[in-house]
């Protein structure tokens, strides 16, 4: 990007308050504001900076701090910057506000977030479900749903028994250590030798 | 939803209906479905019904290990999986600051490009099907074959290639095949005439798909469309270009562009993309010979890999438009939090909810097809 | 790298309606055209091709390590009795089972193989009914799913190899630097070094298993990898308290178990050991070895003799249990040959000695300068004690009496060691012939040439052996750092005789080519080539060719009803004599090995344990 486009940017962006400005690479700029004010930042990028495609909004749980940091991601098709705006809100009571009227395709990942993470997002047009029309369950995607326990408690899995184990069996070998064994970090040769 | 789950709904009287496409019909490629309220065949509303391919890949990405994941990302778009595999890749690469060996980066074009014409090829076979023309159907698969022989001699895999790892690819190129692929060129691009003759110009699917879907320039963009279909807006952009990864800087190469952004645009980008795709991968067969070094940036052992705390945002065009991973890492063996940018998933939901407004019923389904947008990965 | 080849911007489409009646004509060209056919019959998949399965039995070990980077969970492991068990080669008798239900042939599995035993084969079809199920669950072997050969696929390059083969270096003293001094050698590692080898284990536990004290090498190099080293130390404790010694000088069977060993270079865990011991502070070990401990009195007393390593670990066990543990060393120190047979360039005292501290802090007793036999008897021990052990190690010297071995310059290394670690002085010559190829043999070699060079300035050590080189017992590493400091080494050398000049001063050692060591019997018989004679000059010579127990402690009557086996003490498996009351463990059971030592004195406390507890029901 051109040294003028970064000057015009930096200037513009002293207008928001608290704003922390880090360059991962020439091509990607990491913006970290309070939550307060990234629909203002938001709406100077889209409005007088070149920052019109809403690439993505990813969520992180940050289950430790007890925060959802939400990462808006901004591409300038004339600046070829990509500029990452990232806020933390509380994971309780996770409400946000919906930035759907300044980049309308907000509304797909602020569904998306909602249900995956449980996060809402205050005047986002559609907060139905769309993945999970049939899940009942905390959302998914939570750092404190377990996955892993919920497949083990509502599927069976196919058993096995072939011949070949059978006759392994009757040697005194057969199975001594499941991928499920390993998968719980338990070393099977401890009870070995 | 399915079909037990269904519950008898009163509606009060009315002269609009509702209309399920999908989740099962040849007019969409993979489970999805398309709620449409019509009026007469006038659609006044149009809801998308996805998750009947939901299989938490960004969830299961959090447990398990950061090579691990190699073998789950191409299952998100089945179509074209390779960039899902590399894009992967750059986002590690770039948390854990390793560099990707010159070659390494050419073979990783050789098969983007690659898995782009097959993508397309399956594209436009299926979308020859929505207009009732099967033929195309069989020779884009067909042909698509070819490529995918090469996938299987390159990778070992047909579809699901896993080949490429963070820092760099698994294998090297095996003995002759850069003619075989030169060869599967020269038949492809022989072939681009008889599709045209029989698709591309054909006036049975032009005068259909013309004026079908339109989307304006100010639209794209308001709307986050990318790939072929903003091009077919008129807008040169390609992340190829734009935010440039691996060696595509060095390659020659145009962007096609078309003007009139409605799906018989949209169809043509893509059969200009193929040729430009062509040129890329001869390109590649040209130079790669004398390109030599390692293949691969060793990493530690994988089970016991730690990437250092961190974020990135890797970027790829595939051939339904632009795909990120936005990969997190807590300094783990795992991934934090990986989270998936897929094209289709905008094309499909809420591009396509607007066009699908004030279309007819008959014109949906090229509606649908022309946006190339992939079940597998709106579901994630 | 700029290409060259610009190419042509593709011709756009004309998709206007050219309108000819006649347009479908054109289809008449296909008629001529070459149809698209593929046959209908099986095909060869691909030279790369992942298809099933196949295992090498013959090479696979059963590590196990297919099946933790499996990210289907697809793998288990599967012993099969027939195949052969040996832990201290590394090789288990487990393979792995694949379920096809499961499994998305990736070939990470074959990618990480340590022993390069896996790879895919290029079959492309199973399909079964219901019925049939079973048959999606394979014990991979060479032939293929369906016993039909289709050949291998998908097999590990040098490109697709997962591991990491090559050892962290590490720090240690050029030989110029260290051949003057008995500074250690070895720096051992950096934090950032150990992290690094830790991330390198693929936790088979080959190690586990080999070791002679199961070691919990796979958990504590975990640790070291978590970067936390007090846990390394907890798990080391839960098996070894000489730690700080096997740290720097044990004969880590564990690296040649080692799985990554089968390609690459073993991780370094003795190294690792020696830097979790390194990287907590002493104060800190002894708590942390206290933490389960709490002081109780069983009210049984035991007696150790000798206070090397196979007798504290006994009294490191036995008085956690709760008995009173007194030992009885005959020399000033405690620590036994590792005290007095290892030079402190290998192992530093002092390091040795923060073992023995935090033995003796936990309540063991020892009695230096206490020689049974002499100031106590046997039988006052037999009688004031609950349980005697006799772990006296091997201290007398190996003589090969040749001609003119009784010179006075000519020595037996054990006692040479122990001179020079108790600072004793004695009478250095200008050069030294050394007998032996062993450790032992390397250790008073490098002693003496570091003394040569600290009082003469100059270097004159030849070390003469019956093996070739490489055949030697003595570590490769010792005998690589040995050429480096200067010493001479002459192998397939049997020693003959000393000679001597007219003055009865020693001039030489005078040795023969040896042919071959071993007879048909496989029993020792060296035979020469009496031709090839060579005179090494040298005004000493020193043996170093083994050493034996001097059991005269005991006394006649107790030696008579104690049982023998060719001239060493009868055992059973649990170290105890044909005396109830009398264990007996370590070197002078097993022959010369600390940590088979360590191990002889866990089990000889668990076997009296066990007896006291006995006694008490």
């Amino acid at each position: 990007m051109s040294i003028a486009h970064s000057q015009n940017l930096n200037v513009l962006l002293q207008e928001i308050e608290g704003i922390q400005l880090t360059f991962h690479n020439p091509r990607r700029l990491r913006a970290d504001i309070a939550a307060e004010a990234l629909p203002a930042l938001l709406a100077l990028l889209r409005g007088r900076a070149s920052y019109v495609h809403l690439s993505a909004i990813s969520c992180v749980d940050w289950i430790d701090d007890n925060q959802f940091e939400l990462v808006y991601h901004l591409w300038s098709y004339e600046t070829s910057v990509l500029i990452s705006a990232h806020i933390r809100v509380p994971r309780d009571p996770g409400i946000y506000l919906s930035v759907f009227d300044i980049y309308t395709p907000a509304a797909f990942f602020e569904r998306d977030i909602h249900e995956m993470f449980g996060l809402y997002f205050e005047g986002s047009p559609d907060m139905s479900k769309f993945i999970l029309t049939e899940w009942n369950g905390p959302p998914p995607m939570r750092k404190d749903f377990d996955s892993e326990k919920w497949v083990m408690e509502t599927f069976s899995w196919q058993q096995y028994h072939p011949d070949w184990l059978q006759e392994l069996e009757q040697q005194g070998g057969g199975i001594v250590s499941t991928p499920e064994s390993i998968r719980a970090g338990n070393r099977p040769m401890e009870n070995k030798s | 939803m399915r079909p037990e789950n269904y519950q008898a709904v009163n509606h009060p009287p009315s002269h609009e209906f509702e209309l399920n496409f999908g989740p099962n019909h040849p007019g969409i490629e993979g489970n999805f479905a398309l709620k449409v309220k019509l009026q007469g065949d006038i659609v006044v509303e149009a809801r998308t019904d996805a998750g009947y391919l939901h299989r938490g890949f960004e969830k299961l990405m959090e447990d398990r290990l950061w090579i691990q994941n190699i073998a789950l990302v191409p299952r998100i778009c089945v179509p074209d999986p390779v960039p899902m595999e590399v894009c992967y890749s750059l986002a590690v690469e770039d948390l854990a600051n390793i560099e990707v060996p010159e070659r390494a980066q050419w073979i990783r074009v050789l098969q983007l490009e690659l898995s782009r014409i097959a993508a397309h090829l399956f594209f436009f076979g299926g979308h020859a099907a929505t207009t009732g023309m099967y033929t195309p159907m069989y020779w884009g698969v067909a042909d698509r074959d070819l490529l995918l022989d090469l996938f299987e001699e390159l990778t070992g895999g047909r579809i699901y290639s896993i080949y490429n790892l963070p820092g760099g690819v698994r294998q090297d190129v095996p003995e002759g095949f850069l003619q075989r692929v030169s060869d599967t060129l020269d038949y492809i691009d022989g072939r681009l005439k008889d599709y045209d003759n029989l698709f591309f110009t054909n006036q049975i699917f032009v005068k259909r798909a013309r004026g079908v879907g339109t989307i304006n320039q100010q639209q794209a963009l308001d709307w986050s469309v990318t790939g072929p279909n903003l091009r077919a807006c008129g807008l040169e952009f390609d992340v190829r270009r734009d935010d440039p990864y691996l060696i595509y800087p060095q390659l020659d190469f145009d962007i096609p562009t078309e003007q009139a952004g409605d799906a018989l645009a949209r169809t043509l980008v893509r059969r200009l993309e193929m040729v430009e795709s062509i040129r890329i991968i001869r390109q590649v067969i040209k130079a790669l010979p004398d390109i030599k070094g390692p293949l691969r940036t060793p990493i530690p052992n994988p089970l016991a890999w730690r990437v250092p705390a961190g974020e990135s945002y890797a970027r790829v065009e595939s051939s339904k438009g632009e795909v990120a991973y936005y990969v997190v890492s807590n300094g783990g063996e795992k991934p934090y939090r990986v989270h998936i940018r897929g094209p289709s998933a905008m094309h499909a939901v809420q591009v396509l909810e607007k066009l699908a407004v004030g279309s007819r019923l008959e014109d949906i389904a090229q509606t649908i097809f022309s946006l190339d947008a992939c079940p597998p990965e709106v579901d994630r | 790298m700029k290409i060259s080849l610009k190419s042509k911007k593709a011709p756009a489409i004309n998709h206007s309606d050219s309108g000819s009646l006649l347009n479908p004509l054109k289809n008449l060209q296909f008629l001529v055209r070459k149809p698209i056919t593929e046959p209908l019959q099986p095909r060869l998949a691909s030279l790369n091709y992942r298809g099933f399965h196949l295992n090498d039995w013959q090479a696979c070990v059963g590590c196990a390590s297919c099946q933790k980077i499996c990210d289907n969970a697809a793998i288990s492991m599967v012993e099969i009795p027939s195949l052969p068990n040996d832990p201290v080669k590394g090789i288990r008798n487990h393979r792995p089972a694949i379920d096809y239900g499961r499994c998305c042939w990736c070939a990470l599995c074959v990618d990480i193989c340590p022993s390069s035993s896996l790879s895919l084969s290029r079959e492309y079809v199973h399909t079964c009914d219901q019925q049939h199920i079973d048959s999606y669950f394979i014990l991979p072997d060479p032939n293929g799913m369906h016993q039909q050969h289709f050949g291998k696929g998908w097999q590990k390059t040098e490109h697709s190899d997962l591991l990491s083969l090559t050892r962290t270096a590490m720090a240690e003293l050029e030989p110029e630097k260290r051949v003057d001094n008995f500074d250690e050698i070895v720096d051992g590692f950096t934090p950032e070094q150990a992290v690094l080898e830790a991330s390198r284990c693929v936790q088979c536990g080959m190690c586990h298993d080999s070791c002679p004290t199961h070691m919990h090498a796979p958990e504590y190099i975990r640790a070291i990898w978590n970067g936390d080293a007090e846990e390394a130390v907890r798990q080391i404790y839960r098996s070894n308290p000489f730690a700080h010694t096997c740290g720097r000088v044990c004969t880590r069977r564990c690296e040649t178990a080692c799985s990554i060993g089968i390609r690459g270079e073993p991780i370094a865990i003795r190294w690792l050991k020696r830097y979790a011991m390194d990287a907590v502070s002493h104060e800190r070990i002894k708590e942390i070895v206290n933490e389960n401990f709490t002081a109780k009195s069983s009210g049984k007393k035991i007696a150790i003799i000798g206070a090397g390593p196979a007798g504290l670990t006994a009294a490191f066990d036995l008085v956690r249990s709760g008995h009173k543990v007194e030992v009885f060393e005959a020399l000033a120190h405690a620590g036994g040959m590792t005290r007095f047979g290892i030079p402190d360039y290998r192992l530093p005292f002092d390091s040795l000695q923060q073992d023995i501290d935090i033995i003796t802090s936990l309540g063991v007793k020892i009695h230096t300068h206490c020689r049974i036999g002499k100031n106590k008897r046997m039988s006052t021990l037999q009688k004031n004690y609950d349980a005697v052990i006799l772990a006296i190690g091997l201290q007398q010297g190996r003589q090969t009496r040749i001609k003119n071995s009784e010179h006075r310059h000519v020595y037996r290394a054990v006692d040479l060691l122990q001179k020079i670690s108790l600072g004793e002085k004695f009478d250095l010559s200008h050069s030294v012939a050394v007998i032996g190829g062993g450790n032992v043999a390397m250790d008073i070699a490098r002693s003496l040439a570091r003394m040569q060079k600290q009082q003469y300035g100059k270097i004159q050590i030849t070390l003469t052996a019956l093996e070739q080189q490489q055949h030697f017992m003595a570590d490769p590493e010792e005998i690589k750092e040995a050429l480096e400091e200067g010493i001479i080494i002459k192998d397939s050398c049997g020693p003959q005789s000393c000679e001597i000049d007219s003055n009865g001063k020693l001039i030489g050692l005078k040795t023969w080519k040896v042919t071959s060591i071993f007879d048909e019997n496989n029993r020792f018989a060296p035979q020469y080539d009496e031709q090839d004679e060579v005179v090494h000059n040298c005004e000493a010579v020193v043996e170093a060719i083994g050493q034996y127990s001097d059991t005269s402690l005991l006394g006649t009557e107790l030696t008579e009803k104690l049982e023998w086996n060719r001239g060493r003490l009868q055992v059973d498996e649990n170290g105890r004599t044909s005396e109830s009351w009398l264990w007996s463990a370590g070197d002078c059971v097993n022959g010369p090995d600390v940590v088979h030592a360590v191990a002889d004195g866990h089990k000889v406390a668990a076997s009296i344990e066990q007896q006291l507890q006995l006694k008490t029901k």
